[in-house]
């Protein structure tokens, strides 16, 4: 397994937010934008497209050491505000991978203006909605009944993982100084989550979907009980030239689950194999 | 001291089963579980218990705000005060309060208060809550993010539409308004008086500091768990330099008074379980919606429990826990004088707020209650605090400027009701 991510910390400059950037690999650049539980580690997918990549993560402000959330009053201050990192960055139409509410954000980039997206793949990207395929509360259930939407199996390492993290929130007073870190981090970045996409994930990106101009890659678990796999389809039709590839044995958090087949597919889009 | 006694309003008949068959009582119960022509028997006896406070002698009557809840069935508390300002005459008339953030514009809230002040003579009470998680978040959508900064917002936009007496625009971030100019006007100047009920937050205790509003603290778990917020409170007064008048903050404790001590957990302990078993049965997903506390808040919630009701909901204790504990000041009037004389002199209120209907309760059990409170725990109490003005207390008309409900009817009755040519 290659290295762990150099930590770097940006600034945007005044009245904008302040962006901890994690970067790792070489090779041709790859923007990865992170769903709603940001990047806790360097796992799953991460580390095998650095193995090809040079991997450039940044983190939204209230996630990790990025801050500034009230600097981005509206979806439209967020989209700029991906320009602007991707500007920071140093990236001309960057091949941009993103993950749920990563796949949402890099989708409206994409076709906000096409012209700056090089390749896009979107990974069980939310923002959009079917009243007969209703994606479950993601901000009014505990993380115990969440897990199990989101994992094809939830007995895996990664849901057990995010199960243990549950057992903090319980009411015991007997945390430690790092655990109410811990907690309040998680807080911080559940609220800037909230503040785009409370409380229904949809904000109108399906009649913008037809300007992507990108090749793109809409990759989907097939065992997703989040956002179900029927919504893949849309994405497909809606996007022009877009090519939906099916992971078995994987939930909505694709990375973690599977994140070997997964990665393959990306790095295989990126090289323009599809 | 000052007395305002205050409905929740709850269904009275959640199954046996209900904590077994339902996450909430809260949000997203199915209302399959309620039953209108019930609910039209409860509103109509819940208003008479409030009507007959009033006049027994409590200083004020008291509704407020929640949405989609089995134990608090007053989306609209207006309406509420509305149908009280005709007939409760004489006490004040305490909505505690319009969760200003919800109503779009917010000068509804300011329209609606005044209008329920011009009614009643200007007796009202003004309540401005943020609002619960559960309303504001889960039930109107509003983003946990962004709340309290429209909060705000719409506290200032209501403040100057009743200060101003020309029209005026308003260019907020979540409201625009070319054209503000409220019809009708408050009669009390500069404005009712406002109350904020809150959770302990400093940023809270500073906001009722800088406006001169009343800290009112709306708890189910009683005058003892509240100490440690209370005294917090006082000394940011203190720390600030602004006076501790008691008359600025007011506690919710429920009560229940019976003839003797065993006669009062014989008839209440029921609809006391009910309350703190089934009414208090909050599903734990849905109490913080992320964003809705501030960081601070947070902080001090995580680390030390202040403020975190989810352990102090006072769920599985028995009669004698609750009574000990002060979840409920509960037993003779001798009993529940001595209580509530502790509460007021260890909390230094001068508003007391009370929670004379709990749970289940039917009318005979509460207005004997409330009766026995009024007859026999309120004039031993009443002195308290007396040394102090009240700065949180409606300035109504005098009476003889008071118009009567019907009287102008009666006035012109019989000139009215003559029979046809009569006059002439």
């Amino acid at each position: 397994m290659s290295a762990g991510p150099i930590s770097r910390v940006i600034e945007l400059g005044a009245g904008r937010p302040t962006v901890e950037v994690l970067e790792a690999g070489q090779g041709a650049p790859l923007l990865f934008l992170h769903g709603a539980g940001g990047i806790p580690a360097w796992e799953g997918a991460l580390p095998l497209l650095a193995r090809e990549y040079r991997v450039h993560a940044p983190l939204l402000p209230g996630f990790g050491k990025s801050t500034g959330l009230e600097c981005l009053e509206d979806q439209w201050d967020l989209f700029l505000h991906g320009f602007d990192v991707i500007e920071a960055l140093g990236l001309e139409r960057p091949y941009v991978v993103g993950e749920s509410m990563g796949g949402w954000m890099a989708a409206e980039m994409g076709a906000l203006r096409p012209k700056e997206i090089g390749r896009l793949a979107l990974a069980a990207p939310i923002g959009l909605w079917r009243d007969e395929a209703p994606i479950p509360d993601l901000f009014g259930q505990m993380t115990h009944e969440l897990v199990p939407h989101l994992f094809h199996d939830p007995r895996c390492r990664p849901a057990q993982a995010m199960l243990a993290m549950s057992g903090l929130l319980s009411d015991k007073d007997d945390r430690s100084e790092e655990q109410v870190e811990q907690l309040l981090a998680l807080a911080r970045g559940f609220r800037t989550v909230a503040k785009f996409l409370f409380p229904i994930p949809e904000r109108g990106l399906e009649k913008r979907l037809g300007r992507i101009a990108a090749p793109t890659l809409v990759v989907w678990g097939a065992g997703d009980r989040f956002v179900v796999p029927s919504y893949a389809r849309i994405f497909g039709d809606r996007i022009r030239g877009a090519r939906v590839m099916m992971i078995e044995g994987a939930g909505h958090l694709i990375g973690l689950e599977r994140p070997e087949p997964y990665a393959a597919a990306l790095v295989r889009w990126g090289r323009g194999e599809g | 001291m000052k007395f305002s006694w205050f409905h929740l309003m709850p269904y009275r008949w959640l199954p046996p089963d209900f904590r077994q068959r339902y996450h909430g009582v809260w949000v997203d119960l199915p209302n399959r579980l309620y039953d209108p022509e019930r609910g039209h028997q409860l509103y109509n006896e819940y208003l008479d218990m409030l009507e007959y406070a009033a006049e027994v002698g409590f200083d004020a009557v008291g509704v407020n705000e929640h949405h989609q809840n089995a134990y608090g069935m007053m989306p609209s508390p207006n309406l509420m005060a509305a149908a009280l300002a005709r007939r409760v005459p004489n006490a004040m008339i305490l909505v505690l309060g319009n969760s200003i953030a919800l109503y779009n514009p917010p000068t509804r809230v300011a329209e609606e208060f005044a209008m329920l002040d011009v009614i009643s003579g200007g007796r009202l009470i003004a309540g401005f809550p943020v609002g619960t998680s559960m309303d504001t978040n889960y039930c109107y959508g509003e983003n946990p993010a962004t709340l309290r900064q429209k909060y705000r917002e719409a506290h200032d936009l209501i403040l100057r539409a009743w200060r101003e007496r020309e029209p005026f625009a308003w260019n907020g971030k979540y409201t625009k308004l070319r054209y503000v100019n409220l019809w009708p006007q408050p009669i009390q100047k500069p404005h009712p008086p406002i109350w904020i009920p809150g959770l302990g937050s400093l940023e809270t205790w500073d906001f009722c500091a800088d406006h001169g509003y009343n800290y009112s603290y709306l708890s189910f778990s009683g005058y003892k768990r509240a100490q440690k917020m209370m005294d917090g409170y006082w000394a940011r007064l203190a720390a600030r330099g602004v006076e501790q008048n008691p008359y600025s903050a007011a506690f919710f404790q429920q009560v229940c008074v019976s003839d003797t001590d065993a006669a009062c957990e014989r008839e209440w302990w029921p609809h006391v379980d009910y309350f703190f078993n089934k009414c208090l049965h909050l599903y734990p997903g849905m109490t913080g919606a992320p964003g809705y506390m501030s960081e601070a808040s947070l902080r001090a919630g995580i680390v030390s429990q202040v403020g975190n009701t989810g352990l102090n909901l006072g769920r599985d204790k028995s009669w004698k826990e609750l009574c000990e504990q002060r979840y409920i000041v509960a037993g003779s009037p001798e009993t529940v004088r001595q209580q509530l004389e502790e509460l007021a002199k260890s909390l230094r209120v001068g508003h007391l707020l009370f929670g004379c209907h709990i749970g289940s309760a039917p009318i005979e059990l509460v207005n004997r209650s409330t009766y026995l409170c009024a007859t026999k725990v309120l004039p031993a109490l009443r002195p308290l605090w007396s040394e102090w003005e009240d700065c949180s207390w409606p300035r109504a008309l005098p009476a003889e400027r008071r118009v009567q409900p019907g009287s102008q009817s009666a006035a012109v009755r019989q000139g009215v009701e003559r029979s046809a040519g009569a006059a002439s």
